[in-house]
């Protein structure tokens, strides 16, 4: 018998994690990688620490992406699925790399790691991204705390205080999303955790309606963000913002609890912007005929029991392309997918010789 | 600057920047109405969430207060948005009737919390219907908040949807600001600055004809806009009716002079 052919598309924690797996137990293995190096969505951005544990970012990804080398797996970087056909005796995949000619491949069974998004607040007017050069998404912020370069884009000035503003682009039906992103609360704080080591002069505060900080990450960020790092906490959203006389940014918000709107000025805010699936999530799904459930992301065969199963029979999903998630859900998604993969791959192997007998 | 406002207002406490709101839902407690408190707000309670519009507009509420951030009246009296949306969500009558004695007249309407609401909530709505159930209910809160308004139903009542110069009284819409009550006081001369062909009168906008005044309040009558008006001032709904009770019989004077049936 001769070893199963899985293809893993996307290398994000998600793919890598399946690959290695996969490889390691003994499968030909194609990663397919539309950017030119692995560690998905965290390396593109370039984050800086990683929540809960506060690790840099290549000290968590980096090893995975070592055993994906040393595994055996054939990773394809610049490379695109340009054609995707099921039927009988496999999976029909045409590869292109960038620039370069398309290569046919035939896979037993297929696993979807194309991750997710960052929504886009250019959508959220009024919290003026785009308008003022000192509102920063996620993705500016991490990136500045990655090189070490805390400045205010407007004058380049150190920022003496620091607003987060929780829930943008998720949990809000005026702009379709309707659901939490899961990783906005204790990324903020652990930015506000950050912030505050490396510059304790500046004052840091988070606006929230509810913090989600599930499981662990209670003690290990949100407490801990208090008891060590002073961070402060303001119960209530900020509904827009104003540029003050001094240039700061005013933010216009009400404190639920003291019951009364405020206008507080800043130096810098950071909008925690949700996840959506990505282009790539959304493509691929297209082109493999995978059902997209009501969030837009790929819909598992059975949300509860099935959640590595796709719609289509030796297709399976992990990581964020089902949904928002961090990273050690998706390390484990990709685990578990590949298991299901292989299982399939040699069930049908299985099954051919049986027929050829 | 902070302009003085309807009357009714006066009595919620300003904003304060220093000083802790009181805790918001139990405001104010019941006014002696001389009638069964509890029964009057058992029935209004009643009527709102009976209304169609209840189950439309008021959906959930995740007490984000972005509504309130955006919202002109929340920074000058202690009401907010979110507060009139818990209210509307409380389940409790006396809580809606104590809200409808002042709060609900705080808000101008302008919408600005929809647009902000994230749980795709109606708040100017349900504001709106609220008040709608307060004037229904003569409430002495909507009683109040009308009385400027008694000389403005009245011509528009009258006369058709017109806005005329001497509508504008400074006593009682303070809220206008200073300028208003200076140029309401030469408005003669002001009129005659116009300068294009107006009625060099204060008192109306153009002549309405009579007959279009009778066939309005026809349907004032029958739309019942007569009874929620005499709900709040009745006195105003007599006057309302002698004066188009002398138009009707000037009316079938003058069709019976020319002929016409
Ligand atoms: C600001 C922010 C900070 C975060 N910080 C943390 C943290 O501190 N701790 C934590 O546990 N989690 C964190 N997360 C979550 C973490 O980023 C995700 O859980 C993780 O990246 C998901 O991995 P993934 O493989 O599913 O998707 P991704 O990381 O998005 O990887 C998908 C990969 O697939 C590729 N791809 C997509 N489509 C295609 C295609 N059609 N063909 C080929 N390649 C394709 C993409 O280029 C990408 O490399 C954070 C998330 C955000 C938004
Ligand atoms: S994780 Fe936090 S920031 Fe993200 S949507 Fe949920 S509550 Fe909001
Ligand atoms: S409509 Fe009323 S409650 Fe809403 S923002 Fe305007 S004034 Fe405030
Ligand atoms: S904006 Fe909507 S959800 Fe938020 S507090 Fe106001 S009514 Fe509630």
């Amino acid at each position: 018998m001769s070893s199963p052919r899985i293809l893993v598309v996307g290398g994000g924690p998600a793919g890598l994690s399946a690959a290695c797996d996969l490889a390691e137990a003994g499968a030909n293995v194609v990663l397919v990688e539309e950017e030119g190096f692995l560690g998905g969505t965290p390396k593109k951005l370039h984050y800086s620490l990683i929540a809960p544990d506060l690790k840099p970012v290549q000290e968590v990804l980096d090893p995975l992406v070592r055993r994906v080398e040393q595994s055996g797996v054939e990773v394809m970087l610049n490379s695109e699925v340009a054609s995707f056909k099921g039927s009988g005796d496999g999976f029909h995949v045409e590869v292109r790399r960038k620039g370069g000619p398309l290569e046919s491949h035939v896979f037993d069974s297929v696993i979807a790691a194309t991750g997710f998004a960052h929504w886009d607040p250019h959508k959220k007017y009024e919290y003026g991204y785009g308008v003022y050069p000192d509102v920063l998404d996620f993705k500016d912020f991490e990136r500045m705390l990655s090189e070490d370069n805390l400045r205010r884009p407007s004058n380049g000035e150190t920022p003496k205080r620091i607003a987060w503003l929780l829930c943008v682009g998720s949990r809000d039906k005026q702009v379709g999303k309707f659901y939490c992103c899961r990783m906005g609360c204790v990324v903020s704080i652990k930015q506000a955790m950050e912030v505050r080591q490396k510059h304790p002069e500046i004052d840091t505060y988070v606006y929230y309606m509810d913090i989600r900080t599930y499981g662990f990450w209670e003690d290990k960020v949100y407490w801990r963000s208090m008891e060590e790092f002073n961070v402060k906490f303001v119960r209530g959203r900020i509904g827009s913002i104003n540029r003050g006389e001094d240039g700061r940014l005013v933010a216009m918000a009400e404190d639920t609890i003291l019951q009364r709107p405020t206008e507080v000025p800043f130096d810098m805010l950071v909008l925690a912007t949700g996840m959506e699936a990505s282009r790539g999530t959304v493509e691929f799904a297209k082109l493999a005929g995978l059902e997209l459930e009501e969030h837009g992301f790929i819909k598992p065969l059975q949300s509860d029991s099935l959640p590595v199963h796709t719609t289509v029979e030796g297709i399976f999903v992990a990581g964020t392309a089902t949904g928002p998630k961090a990273i050690p859900d998706s390390v484990s998604e990709g685990s578990a997918a590949a298991m299901k993969a292989l299982n399939f791959a040699r069930r049908k192997a299985v099954a051919e010789r049986q027929q050829t007998r | 600057m902070v302009v003085e406002a309807l009357s009714v207002l006066r009595n919620l406490p300003a904003r304060k920047k220093e000083e802790q709101a009181e805790p918001s839902i139990l405001l104010g407690g019941s006014r002696d109405l001389g009638l069964d408190t509890l029964k009057l707000a058992q029935d209004i309670y009643d009527q709102f969430t009976a209304d169609p519009r209840y189950k439309e507009y008021v959906l959930g509420c995740l007490n984000c207060g972005e509504c309130t951030t955006g919202c002109p009246a929340a920074r000058f009296y202690d009401f907010s948005p979110r507060e009139m949306l818990q209210v509307a969500m409380s389940n409790d009558p006396l809580v809606l009737l104590n809200a409808m004695h002042e709060k609900i007249w705080a808000c101008c309407q302008c919408y600005t919390c929809n647009m902000r609401c994230r749980f795709g909530n109606d708040i100017a709505g349900i504001i709106s219907v609220m008040r709608e159930l307060a004037v229904k209910n003569g409430l002495d809160s909507a009683k109040e908040v009308l009385r400027p308004y008694t000389r403005i139903l009245l011509k528009v009542m009258t006369g058709g949807t017109q806005v005329s110069p001497d509508m504008i009284q400074p006593d009682f819409f303070v809220d206008w600001g200073p300028d208003a009550v200076s140029k309401a006081s030469d408005l003669k001369t002001l009129r005659k600055a116009i300068p294009i062909d107006v009625l060099q009168v204060t008192d109306s906008a153009w002549e309405v004809s009579m007959q279009t005044s009778l066939e309005l309040f026809q349907i004032y009558q029958e739309s019942g806009v007569i009874d929620i008006v005499r709900a709040v001032d009745p006195d105003l709904v007599e006057m309302i009716t002698d004066i188009v009770d002398e138009w009707r019989e000037e009316f079938e004077e003058m069709k019976e002079k020319y002929g016409v049936r």
